[in-house]
């Protein structure tokens, strides 16, 4: 009977684990069974963001030679983000820049690889394959071409710019720039949340802002799409530097005081609104104890 | 009818006539005159690999399930003569060009290649050919590194630093253990490109870092295929240049001394490439 018990306790654990621990990210978008629809939203005559909050935010950048796309949200998102394209122009979708590895970005890379040329980091790439995101889709598709550094695309007279400013959400984020409009797109080393530090795939809070400082210090821009959140100003990227400094200083200091990493994921809850299961308490909480002893 | 007006008429007849005769026979003589005939062999060098050695710059053929990498594209009369190449190995079509730099012999079928494949260079070597005003200018340019994925295998495309000229890329092939150099190990040189920011200052050091990598088999930017030691003799020559040029200018020597050294040296030295550029050098050797 108490064996019987316990087997039966087990299985609903089990199921409810199942139901509440999302397939990531994405399981509130997915799963919701009318999801808002992507905004448009016009950056400049020829720059646009396919907005859409638990799916990172996709640039459209048209040229007269097709379009250069930044990030492609998840695999099921492919459709909307078409219908949203074929909205402002007729030209074909050519490239996609991916800004990290993680499925609510490169997710879509499984449907448009076969559309597109889909450049990533090195990193990014290996990310996928070694399948160092553990909430991810299974048969994720990398880049065909990657790089180390920095690429650039030169279509219809426009060119973008990828590079790589060194670690932070992951080992490899890039930042996309569009040098005629001073606009970048950061991924997610800008959001309209907390840093999320993905310990497992390379990241790293301490390198986070020295990142930031080489992009702000890099780059002549005025305009950010973050990686999640609205289309947002130079002061507003710095702002969110400071913030994750801010953060960085008061999780060292607890630590430094010998606080467990129980009494840190308290605070960290308390102050930063980080959920118990949430993907911050996975993936960055036990890489922040350790990096930040 | 006026004589004058039936010879006029007459004239202007002559005159449309051989205007004609002009207009449709002249592109065909001198269109032949024009096209070179392609003369090219491909050369098994693996199983999956493949060298188009005659015109140009030598081309590498790697083929994958997916589709074939391409290193360099020869002139442009060779574009098609490329493609039948491939043909005769592999069906899978060309989706990658490398572009080793952005001399003609090297990217001159570019243009015929951009719509249907991806070309890829440093972007040095695309600022030059844009500067240059050069055809079939590429889409991707890297800085650092790029990789190619395809069909389960990987290409790494690699800048070390100014040799040839300020954009020379090496293709390394890691599971065969194989290096396309470019123009940065050639028979036809060390050749320094002056005008497009070579080195002879740089090209022993680009070499030594380009050495580091785990290779046995060089595909050069022209010659045969080779073994390892063929870039190290090359790295060992290329150093020997520039320490020449600055000994010998340090002793009060002169550009027609230095030249008949290098002339007297033989081999690579000898190279018209290099005796007639000394004078380039000493300018570069001078900072």
């Amino acid at each position: 009977m108490t064996r019987t018990l316990l087997v039966f306790l087990a299985l609903g654990g089990a199921w409810v684990a199942y139901t509440q621990n999302p397939q990531g990210k994405q399981a509130p978008a997915t799963q919701t069974k009318a999801p808002a629809p992507f905004n448009l939203i016009k950056i400049a005559d020829d720059l646009y963001d396919i907005d859409g909050g638990q799916a990172g935010n996709v640039a459209v950048y048209i040229t007269n030679e097709g379009v250069i796309m930044v990030d492609d949200k998840f695999e099921q998102n492919f459709d909307e983000i078409m219908a949203n394209v074929k909205k402002v122009t007729n030209q074909p979708v050519k490239y996609i820049l991916s800004t990290h590895y993680h499925a609510d970005h490169s997710g879509g890379n499984t449907r448009w690889a076969s559309v597109a040329e889909i450049i990533s980091t090195r990193n990014a790439h290996d990310g996928i394959v070694q399948k160092k995101q553990s909430n991810a889709p299974d048969g994720m598709v990398p880049a065909r071409v990657t790089f180390t550094d920095e690429t650039d695309i030169f279509l219809g007279g426009k060119e973008v710019r990828a590079k790589y400013y060194g670690r932070g959400h992951t080992n490899g984020d890039a930042f996309v720039y569009f040098p005629a409009l001073k606009v970048v797109h950061t991924g997610d080393m800008f959001t309209s949340g907390t840093p999320l530090i993905d310990y497992p795939g390379g990241g790293s809070i301490v390198e986070w802002t020295k990142t930031l400082d080489a992009v702000m210090g890099g780059l002549d821009f005025d305009t950010v799409i973050p990686g999640h959140g609205p289309v947002s100003k130079k002061a507003d990227l710095l702002a969110y530097r400071n913030r994750a400094a801010d953060m960085r200083t008061r999780v060292q200091t607890l630590i430094r005081q010998g606080k467990n990493r129980d009494d840190v994921a308290k605070f960290m809850t308390a102050e930063y609104k980080w959920a118990p299961d949430s993907l911050n308490m996975q993936w960055s909480l036990p890489g922040m104890m350790t990096e930040l002893r | 009818m006026s004589r004058t007006l039936l010879v006029r008429l007459s004239a202007g007849v002559i005159a449309l006539g051989c205007a004609w005769v002009a207009y449709t026979q002249a592109p065909a003589p001198q269109g032949k005159q024009q096209a070179k005939q392609p003369n090219n062999t491909i050369s098994k060098v693996t199983d999956d690999l493949y060298a188009i050695i005659g015109d140009g710059g030598n081309s590498t053929v790697y083929v994958t399930n997916e589709g074939v990498i391409l290193v360099d594209d020869k002139f442009e009369y060779d574009g098609q003569d490329i493609v039948d190449k491939v043909k005769s190995v592999t069906n899978q079509p060309i989706k990658y060009v490398l572009n080793t730099h952005l001399h003609g012999d090297h990217t001159g079928s570019n243009a015929m290649f951009l719509p249907t494949a991806e070309i890829i260079a440093h972007k040095n070597a695309r600022d030059n050919m844009v500067k240059n005003k050069a055809p079939g200018v590429m889409r991707v340019v890297f800085t650092d590194e790029t990789d190619i994925f395809l069909g389960g295998k990987e290409v790494r495309m690699k800048y070390y630093g100014r040799s040839h000229t300020n954009g020379d890329a090496v293709v390394y092939f890691p599971a065969l253990k194989i290096l396309a150099s470019g123009d940065m190990g050639a028979n036809n040189g060390p050749n320094v490109d002056f005008a497009n920011g070579g080195s002879i200052k740089d090209w022993g050091k680009t070499l030594d870092e380009v050495l580091k990598l785990d290779f046995d088999t060089v595909i050069p930017g022209h010659g045969p295929v080779s073994k390892r030691q063929y870039l190290i003799d090359y790295r060992d020559v290329a150093t020997k240049i520039p320490a020449t040029v600055i000994s010998m200018v340090r002793d009060g020597k002169g550009k027609d001394d230095i030249a008949k050294v290098f002339t007297a040296n033989g081999g690579l030295f000898a190279n018209p490439n290099v005796v007639n550029k000394v004078d380039q050098m000493m300018a570069e050797l001078k900072n």
